[in-house]
Parts: structure tokens; sequence; C-alpha cells
């Protein structure tokens, strides 16, 4: 094969990592963006809850994978929708993890295998500071 | 009015499960079409092999699009994530850049390519097809924690 044709192939994998790094960087860009508007809004409604003060790390990274996991069904606020309100749960640590784990027979699908420890532990840090 | 989270997660679930299953498809298509059009004899099969892998890679990528956007809204523009969802990511983001960069160096170079090219871009049609197939496995693990 001529040079001509290596050259063409050297300049058309230049535009085509450009071009792909142009459209991964316009996508995971425009999605952090949008990311951080909802954390933004989340995190503000989550202070406004607690009469303006603000969340532990623990809880904050609790509310992300809240938002993640649960607000689907228990609505962005918690105050829920398909599934109950979540706010001043007397449930215990243990039977919230027991839940979150096993999930409930026809009523919530299990997140045993999506929720570590550590995860479940911050949701249940998140779920302490709803008021 | 409110509309029901469950509602329009529903909707964002039912358009990125009908959107992702072609561009996974046409991506490993067009790899087998251009495996195909490297080891066939005939000159004319050859070419109208590498000619289907060609715009089977380019419908997949233009079908990666709205894939990709409905699984952004479905995770909530989550680009990271935990469990399943994070090892969907790592492989999608590749795979996406992949078939954007193949596509592209496909539609410049068209039949001019030479064979060191041609070899080259097999193997990484090939890697992206690997991708793409982990990405799905993935995302059906997501479905099967979530069902």
């Amino acid at each position: 094969m001529n040079r001509i044709s290596v050259a063409l192939e050297f300049r058309a994998a230049l535009l085509a990592m450009l071009s792909a790094l142009m459209v991964l960087g316009g996508a995971l860009g425009s999605a952090a963006l949008m990311r951080a508007g909802i954390e933004r809004s989340r995190t503000e409604t989550a202070a406004a809850n607690k009469g303006g003060s603000v969340l532990s790390p623990i809880a904050a990274q609790g509310a992300k994978l809240f938002s993640l996991n649960c607000a689907h069904c228990h609505a962005d606020d918690a105050t829920g929708d398909e599934g109950p309100d979540l706010h001043g749960l007397t449930k215990s640590d243990e039977r919230i993890k027991a839940i979150i784990t096993n999930g409930i027979k026809g009523e919530m699908p299990s997140f045993r295998k999506k929720l570590r420890e550590a995860d479940q532990e911050a949701l249940i840090g998140f779920l302490r500071s709803l008021k | 009015m409110r509309t029901s989270p469950i509602l329009a997660a529903n909707i964002w679930e039912m358009m990125h499960g009908g959107s992702t299953h072609l561009p996974i498809a046409l991506m490993l298509i067009s790899a087998v079409f251009d495996g195909l059009g490297c080891v066939i004899r005939s000159v004319r099969l050859r070419e109208q092999f590498h000619a289907a892998g060609l715009f089977t890679l380019i419908a997949a990528t233009l079908g990666a699009f709205p894939a990709v956007l409905s699984g952004l809204v479905l995770a909530r523009w989550e680009i990271g994530g935990t469990g399943p969802l994070f090892w969907h990511h790592v492989f999608i983001w590749p795979s996406f850049a992949l078939l954007v960069g193949l596509s592209v160096w496909r539609v410049i170079v068209r039949g001019r390519r030479s064979k060191a090219g041609l070899l080259v871009y097999l193997g990484l049609a090939f890697l992206a097809a690997l991708l793409v197939s982990a990405a799905g496995f993935w995302g059906g693990e997501i479905l099967l924690i979530n069902s």
C-alpha cells in the first residue's frame, strides 16, 4: 500500500480520536453538570428539611445513594410515592439493613448485590437525618 | 401536576431497553462482517462484506446516541455509580468512544485502507464488540437486581 493511504489513515485516526474524545467529553461533561444540579438541589432540600443544618459526609453519601436507588419509589424528598414515607423511621438500623438487603416480597426489590454494608450504613445515616 | 417518579423511570427504562439492543447487535455483526471480509477469497464478496461492516457500524454508532442518552437520564446523570451500574459504565464509556472513533475512521478512509490499517481496525472493532457485550451483561445484571 502506498504512502498516501498510510498518511490518510493516520490523519483519519487522529480525527477519529479527536471525535471520540469530543463526544465522550460532551456526554460525560453534560452528565456531570446535570448531576451536580441534582445534587445541589437535593442538598438544599435536605438542608431545608433540617432547618438549615448541613448533612454529615456519611449522610450526604447516603443522600446520593438514595437518589440513585430509592427515590424512584420513595420520591426525591423521601416523602413516599409508590413506597412509603421514610421520615421519622422507628425501625432499628439492623431491621432497615435487613429490608434493604432482602427486600419485601411483592413490594420492594432486594438490594443485596447493589448496596454493600458501607452503602447501607450511609443510607441509614441519610434516613436518620430526615425529620 | 407531579409526574410519578416510578412512571417516569419506567418510560426511560423502556426507552433504554428498546434502544440499546440494536447498537449492540449491529456492532457485533459489523465486526463479524469485516472479519469475514478479511478471510474470504473473492474480491467482490470481500468488498461487499466490508461495505456491510461499514454501514452496520455507522448504524450502531447512530443508535448508540439515544441509548446513551436514555441510560444517563435513567441513572439520573450518574456516570459512575456503585455495583453493577459502576461496571456497566466501566464498559460502556470506552465502547461508546471506540464506536464513534471507528466510525469516523472508516468514513474517512473507506476503501483506501492499508492491510495493516485494516488489521488494527479489526482488532479495535472486536475490542469494541467485547466491551459493548460486557456493558450489556452488566446492564442485564442491573435489571435482575431491580426485578
